[in-house]
């Protein structure tokens, strides 16, 4: 009688491999030590054969000098520019790629690798991924130059009462979001409404239209619009956080000379004194793990 | 009216994303059999859910008479596994038989007296036990004090705090499967099953096991999705930097039960994180409700 297909399959391999794969009795099948033990390595290979394929596509297509690499949709023009610039002069070689991703579609890219290196914000799920130095920018707040919180020198988040808050759209970055409202909320501001949306444009009409503000780091908002006023906020509670990230094991030359390109391009504008303030940190019983 | 899996499973990861973490689920209706796998395969890092491999370990030995549960040990204060609770947390000299041991390594997850039962048992005993039960995805290699050492080595000299750095959380080897004691949640649900079902162990020690499930302090993961006084739930949960895990069992005043195993990761590195601790209710009643509308 004619065995079905897998079963032969099954014997081909443990005959090419001189290894029992399944125990099999009329009733049931159950896998052997060995098996158990090359499954494992299976499971890596077929991972890597992914991978595989992609950098195969990408040599097929004469593409092997190219990088792939990405930035945020927020990030300061001249901060873009000044990246490109820097890169170019160090890697006459390297064709980029540059592609306008938010931190999602970038930690989804460099997880199925179709790309190579990003400049992520933090906190974002850091599985599988190297990163180089966390660089922090303090937010300030962009309001329309008219309103009575302007006055202030320093805007304390309290006197935002009452404005609506421009925020990006929360898939782009979760709890980089979430983060940032419930610091506000413990300073004091909880919005009446959050209205998503980023476009300079967009924000624009909406900071001189109805009350509402929106939070950029200094080098970011556009200096010469006469309507609109950056203030710092008080205290400085707000941060944004960035880093390079490229894929585990993953970072060749042109991968890391982009990742220091983008390091050295943001810390010429970042807060100086290191990733993190100095907060202190109560673990709690329930945290299981001790340090 | 009941839900395709297909949908049930998109709700499962939506309560996910929602929460701010990635997270892999499975839940089984113990005695149909009926199923419900949002990544039930990926392997996970177990950190203290592990406990609950050492403790069928320790009862299959009990109940080959290798060990005596009711046996005396002492857990002098010096050099102790360290953690916050149980007996890790105490100062002075204890004694205490094996099994009251067992029950404040899973009540409170207490490190310490983890590492005394695993010095009577042996890591090799957990491996096997883990293995002629079939769970061909789960594998110990460090006692709790050498992954305890291991997480303290790679946060550096920043101490806890460190842990709020993403470059720290990247490196961290006890956040990678593949380098330290690991599962499925396939394979918990099954470990699970097999003691609700009297096939791990003899039923007085699966029904003592089941016991020690049942008094875990901690209501906020699982059992949080569960807020009603006549439904069951024992569990065991398992935490680390950015880590959120739990597996138990919940059980319906109509005789339905379903093993439930629930793994995440939080994009936020922050150590008190509620949202991420609840979803692991949240996703696993949804899995509940689904498997309980398939029951008819």
């Amino acid at each position: 009688m004619a065995q079905p297909p897998l079963s032969q399959r099954i014997q081909r391999l443990e005959r090419e491999l001189g290894v029992r794969l399944f125990e099999r009795t009329s009733r049931q099948v159950t896998i052997t030590k060995g098996g158990t033990l090359l499954l494992d390595e299976a499971r890596e290979i077929l991972a890597r054969s992914e991978a595989l394929r992609a950098t195969a596509r990408r040599i097929q297509e004469g593409r092997s000098g190219l990088l792939r690499a990405a930035l945020p949709p927020d990030l300061a023009g001249d901060t873009v520019a000044a990246i490109l610039a820097a890169f170019q002069r160090r890697n006459d070689g390297v064709e980029l790629e540059l592609h306008e991703l938010t931190t999602a579609d970038q930690l989804a890219g460099l997880a199925s690798h179709d790309l190579d290196v990003g400049l992520i914000r933090h906190p974002c799920d850091v599985s599988g991924l190297e990163l180089g130095p966390v660089l922090r920018h303090e937010l300030g707040v962009l309001l329309a130059h008219d309103a009575p919180a302007a006055r202030s020198e320093a805007v304390p988040l309290t006197a935002l009462t009452g404005y609506d808050l421009i925020l990006f759209p929360r898939a782009q970055a979760p709890a980089v979001h979430d983060d940032l409202l419930t610091t506000c909320a413990r300073h004091g501001y909880t919005p009446t409404c959050v209205r998503h949306g980023q476009g300079p444009s967009f924000t624009r009409g909406l900071l001189l239209s109805s009350r509402a503000i929106a939070f950029s780091p200094r080098d970011a908002h556009p200096a010469q619009d006469p309507d609109l006023t950056w203030r710092p906020l008080a205290g400085a509670p707000l941060t944004l956080r960035h880093s390079a990230a490229w894929p585990r094991g993953r970072g060749d030359a042109a991968a890391l000379a982009f990742a220091d390109t983008v390091t050295d391009a943001l810390a010429a504008t970042a807060t100086a004194g290191g990733d993190l303030p100095p907060t202190p940190l109560h673990l709690r019983p329930a945290a299981e793990y001790w340090i | 009216m009941t839900e395709t899996k297909a949908r049930t499973r998109g709700r499962v990861r939506a309560a996910f994303a929602e929460a701010g973490v990635t997270g892999w689920l499975h839940a089984v209706d113990i005695d149909s059999g009926a199923q419900l796998d949002a990544g039930a395969d990926q392997p996970v890092v177990t950190a203290s859910v592990h406990k609950l491999c050492l403790l069928v370990a320790l009862h299959q030995q009990a109940e080959a008479g290798r060990l005596d549960l009711s046996e005396q040990t002492t857990c002098p204060p010096r050099d102790r596994t360290p953690g916050p609770t149980g007996l890790a947390a105490m100062l002075d000299d204890v004694r205490l038989s094996l099994r009251d041991a067992a029950y404040l390594m899973m009540a409170v997850s207490d490190n310490t007296a983890a590492d005394l039962i695993l010095e009577r048992v042996g890591l090799d005993a957990v491996n096997r036990t883990t293995w002629r039960l079939g769970l061909t995805g789960t594998h110990a290699v460090h006692t709790f004090r050498e992954f305890l050492t291991l997480l303290k080595e790679d946060t550096g000299p920043g101490g806890p705090q460190a842990l709020t750095d993403p470059r720290v959380i990247a490196g961290l080897r006890v956040l990678d499967p593949a380098a330290t004691n690991h599962s499925t949640p396939r394979d918990m649900t099954r470990l699970l099953a097999a003691i609700w079902r009297d096939e791990a162990c003899a039923p007085e020690h699966t029904a003592a096991m089941r016991r020690l499930l049942g008094l875990q302090v901690w209501p906020h993961r699982l059992a949080s999705g569960f807020p009603f006084d006549d439904v069951h739930v024992a569990g065991k949960t398992g935490s680390l930097p950015t880590v959120r895990n739990e597996v138990g069992v919940v059980e319906y005043p109509d005789g339905g039960r379903y093993a439930v195993a629930v793994f995440t990761r939080a994009s936020s590195t922050a150590a008190v994180l509620p949202p991420a601790d609840a979803v692991i209710g949240t996703a696993a009643r949804i899995a509940v409700d689904a498997l309980r509308a398939c029951r008819g």
